[in-house]
C-alpha cells in the first residue's frame, strides 16, 4: 500500500519518537482500551495500516466503507431523524408541526416525520386493556384505531412526505390498518414511502413481552414480503441494534448481533421465496451513536463494508443496492446522567458529530432531557439546532468520509469488521441468531458486559461527569415534560369506533384471519404470502390495533 | 439485627424495557448480602401476590416509562390490604421530581433516580430494615 521508501523514513521517525518518548515517559506505561476492550496504543503510523491489508477504497463503491453514495452530504443533508410523539394524536400532530417549522426536514429536503407509538400500541394493546392501566400516551403518540391515523394526517398528502413508523411488535397491524386508511383516502399504496420499524426480533435483547423467535421471523418475512410485492417505495425493515449498546452491550458487539439478525432474517425470507435482491435494497439499520468517539464511527464504517461482503459472498446478491447498509443513527440515551443534566447537550453533541464523520445517513439527536423524559418543545428544538449548526456552521459536509485515512479510523474500523465477523462466525457455530435468542445467549452476554460497564463507574475507573467525579451538591433544575392525561378519552374514543362500525362484518373478518394465520403457521413457508392479505381484510372491517394483535397472540404465541 | 438475609423482590413491568438498571441492582444486592427475587410483573396486583408469597421485606419497583403513580398507588393499596403495610416500598428509575413527594405521601419509602450508587440503595434498605426490627 504504501511505497518503501515512505515505510522506511517512518521507521526512522519511529526510532527517534522513541527515545524522546522514552526520555519523559520511560518509568510509564501507557495502557488505554476502547468502549469494546480493544486495546489501543497512544499513536497510530502507516504500518498499522499495513498489518490489516489497507486498501483504497472510494465513497459508493464496494465494499461502501466510505459511504453508499458517491457523494455523503454536499447534495443532501442527512435526515434529521428526530422521534416524536406523546398523548393523542392530535397532540403528536403538534409537535410534527413544531419540528417541519423548526426547519427538520427528510431526504432531499422533503417533509418527515419519525413517529414513535405509546408502549401500549407498540405491544398491539387497545387503551382499555387492564395490563396498560397509566401508560396510555405515554412514552409515545396513543393509537387504537383508523381515526387516529386521520387525526395525524388529515391534511397532509401522504405521497409527498416519508413516515417513519415506528411500532415495533405491531407492525404488521398497524401497517394493516396504515393501507385501509389509505385506500379511504383513495391514496394508491404504491405511491407512499416510508419505514416501519418491525423490531420483532430485538426482544433477543430485551425482557418485554413479544412473539416467540420462530413466530418473529415468521411473522417479519411475512410483512417483508407483502411489502415488496406491493408497496415498492416502502422501507419496510430495519434492524435496530441500538437497544444492544442501551441495555449494556458494547459497540462490537452491537455491530455483531445486528448483522447477524440480517442474515437471519435474509435466510427466512429466502424460506418464504424471496429472492434476496428483492427485499435487501429495503432494508436499513438503525444504532446508537454512543460515547468513544472514535470507536463508534469505526462501527459505522466498519458495519457498511461487513454488510456489502455478507450480501455478496454469502447470499450472492447482484443487485448494488442490495449490498448498501443504510445507516440511522441516535445519539446513545444510555450515556446521558440525570445529574447536571445540561452537560447533556455536550454529549449529544459530541454524538451527533460522530454520526456525521462516520457518513450516516439519517441521525436523531436525543434531548438532553433524556434521563428525566420525554423531549419537552425547547429541548427538542435544541437536539434539532445541533444537527443544524453542524450541517451549515462547520463546513463539515462539504467532503465525504473526512476521517478516511486516519492511521487510527481506519486501522479501527478494520479491528472492528475483524471483531463483528468474529462475533457472526460464533452465532453460526451456535446455530445461527434464533437459536441464540431461544437460548438466551444475547441477554446474558449484554448483561454480563453492562455490569462489567457499571462497576467500572462505580470504582471510578470509567469517569461520567457530574455522575462520579466533578459531582455538585447543587442540583441543576430543568423544566421537564409532563405528559397529558388522556386515558379516558382514548377509552372514550375506542368505545365510540366500536359502536359505529359493522361488527358483524369484523366478525366474519378477524375469523377468516385466525384460520388464515393458523394455516400460515403451521404449513410454513407453504402458504407463505397469505398472512398480511388477511390482516389488511380485518383491518378494513375497522378492526382495532388490539383485535387484530389479538389474533396474531394467540396463533402465533405471546410471552 | 437478625440472622436471616434481608429479601428483596425487584421488579419491573412487563412493558418496560429499560430493565438494564433494576438488572444490575439485583446482581449487586445479592453480593452484598441479600436474597432478591427478580420478576417481570403484569398487573401490580401481581407484586402484591408475589411480595406476600415470597414473604419478602423490600419491594422495588423499576419505571422508566410513566404509570408509577397509578402502580405504585395500587400496590400500597394492595399490600395495606392484605396487612402487609410493613414491607417497605421503593422505587427507582425515572420519576419526575415534582412527583416524589405524592409518593412518599403515598407510602413510599424513597425514590432512586438513574445513576444512584447500589451501595446507597442497600445502605438504605439496611437502615430502614432495621427501624422494623
Amino acid at each position: 500500500m504504501f511505497e518503501k521508501e515512505f515505510l522506511e523514513e517512518e521507521e526512522r521517525l519511529k526510532r527517534e519518537w522513541k527515545e524522546l518518548y522514552d526520555r519523559f515517559y520511560k518509568d510509564k506505561e501507557f495502557k488505554a482500551v476502547t468502549d469494546s476492550d480493544i486495546p489501543v496504543k497512544s499513536v497510530y503510523t502507516a504500518k498499522d495500516l499495513e498489518e490489516i491489508g489497507f486498501r483504497p477504497e472510494m465513497p459508493g463503491i464496494y465494499p461502501y466503507t466510505r459511504g453508499i453514495y458517491p457523494v455523503q452530504y454536499q447534495f443532501t443533508p442527512w435526515f434529521n431523524n428526530l422521534v416524536l410523539g406523546y398523548g393523542l394524536p392530535e397532540q403528536t400532530r403538534e409537535r410534527m408541526d413544531l419540528l417541519k417549522e423548526m426547519g427538520a426536514r427528510g431526504y432531499f429536503g422533503k417533509d418527515a416525520y419519525n413517529l414513535v407509538f405509546d408502549l401500549v400500541a407498540k405491544a398491539g394493546y387497545d387503551p382499555d386493556d387492564p395490563e396498560v392501566t397509566g401508560r396510555v400516551g405515554v412514552a409515545g403518540c396513543h393509537f387504537a384505531t383508523q381515526d387516529d391515523f386521520d387525526r395525524l394526517f388529515h391534511d397532509i398528502d401522504l405521497t409527498k412526505v416519508s413516515v417513519v413508523q415506528n411500532i415495533c411488535r405491531a407492525t404488521l397491524v398497524e401497517i394493516a390498518m396504515y393501507i385501509a386508511y389509505l385506500e379511504k383516502r383513495g391514496i394508491p399504496i404504491t405511491k407512499v414511502y416510508g419505514n416501519s420499524m418491525n423490531w420483532l426480533w430485538s426482544f433477543a435483547f430485551l425482557g418485554n413481552v413479544a412473539f416467540p423467535p420462530k413466530s418473529a421471523f415468521k411473522l417479519m418475512a411475512e410483512f417483508i414480503k407483502y411489502c415488496c410485492r406491493n408497496m415498492p417505495q416502502w422501507n419496510h425493515t430495519n434492524i435496530t441494534s441500538y437497544y444492544v449498546e442501551e441495555s449494556g452491550g458494547n459497540a462490537v458487539q452491537e455491530a455483531g448481533y445486528a448483522i447477524s439478525a440480517g442474515i437471519a432474517l435474509t435466510e427466512e425470507c429466502i424460506r418464504a421465496g424471496l429472492d434476496p435482491d428483492e427485499f435487501l435494497p429495503r432494508f436499513g439499520f438503525q444504532i446508537a451513536q454512543a460515547g468513544d468517539f472514535f470507536e463508534e464511527v469505526a462501527k459505522v464504517r466498519a458495519m457498511r463494508r461487513v454488510w456489502a461482503k455478507v450480501n455478496k459472498e454469502r447470499f450472492g446478491c447482484k443487485n448494488p443496492r442490495s449490498l448498501h447498509l443504510r445507516m440511522h443513527s441516535q445519539t446513545s440515551g444510555v450515556t446521558l446522567t440525570a445529574q447536571q443534566p445540561l452537560n447533556n447537550v455536550i454529549r449529544t453533541t459530541l454524538q451527533t458529530l460522530g454520526a456525521v464523520l462516520s457518513g450516516t445517513n439519517s441521525i436523531q439527536t436525543n434531548s438532553y432531557l433524556e434521563a428525566l423524559s420525554t423531549p419537552t418543545e425547547e429541548s427538542h428544538i435544541l437536539a434539532l439546532r445541533t444537527q443544524q449548526i453542524i450541517l451549515h456552521e462547520t463546513n463539515i459536509p462539504n467532503v465525504s468520509d473526512p476521517l478516511a485515512g486516519s492511521y487510527y479510523v481506519e486501522w479501527l474500523t478494520g479491528k472492528v469488521e475483524e471483531e463483528v465477523f468474529g462475533i457472526i462466525k460464533l452465532i453460526d457455530e451456535k446455530g445461527g441468531f434464533r437459536k441464540c435468542w431461544e437460548s438466551g445467549w444475547f441477554k446474558d452476554e449484554i448483561t454480563k458486559s453492562a455490569y462489567q460497564w457499571r462497576e467500572k463507574v462505580a470504582s471510578g475507573q470509567k469517569t461520567i461527569v457530574g455522575l462520579n467525579k466533578y459531582v455538585t451538591e447543587k442540583e441543576q433544575k430543568v423544566p421537564v415534560f409532563k405528559y397529558p392525561e388522556i386515558e379516558e378519552e382514548a377509552i372514550r374514543r375506542l368505545k365510540e369506533y366500536k359502536e359505529k362500525r359493522d361488527n358483524k362484518k369484523l366478525e366474519g373478518a378477524l375469523k377468516r384471519l385466525k384460520e388464515v394465520a393458523v394455516m400460515v403457521d403451521e404449513t410454513w413457508p407453504e402458504h407463505s404470502g397469505e398472512l398480511m392479505p388477511a390482516v389488511i381484510d380485518a383491518a378494513r372491517a375497522e378492526a382495532t390495533l388490539g383485535e387484530l394483535q389479538g389474533v396474531l397472540k394467540e396463533v402465533f404465541g405471546w410471552a | 439485627m437478625r440472622e436471616e438475609k434481608i429479601r428483596v423482590l425487584l421488579t419491573i413491568a412487563r412493558f418496560d424495557g429499560h430493565d438494564r438498571g433494576v438488572r444490575y441492582l439485583a446482581r449487586k444486592l445479592m453480593e452484598l448480602g441479600m436474597e432478591v427475587i427478580f420478576t417481570r410483573f403484569v398487573h401490580p396486583g401481581d407484586v402484591v401476590s408475589t411480595a406476600i408469597q415470597e414473604d419478602v421485606d423490600v419491594v422495588g419497583v423499576s419505571f422508566s416509562v410513566g404509570g408509577h403513580k397509578y402502580i405504585t398507588s395500587e400496590i400500597i393499596k394492595g399490600l395495606r390490604e392484605n396487612k402487609r403495610a410493613d414491607i417497605l416500598v421503593i422505587l427507582g428509575g425515572i420519576i419526575p421530581d415534582d412527583e416524589v413527594g405524592e409518593l412518599i405521601n403515598m407510602g413510599v419509602g424513597k425514590t432512586f433516580g438513574p445513576g444512584s450508587p447500589a451501595t446507597d440503595i442497600a445502605q438504605y434498605i439496611k437502615d430502614n430494615m432495621t427501624k422494623k426490627q
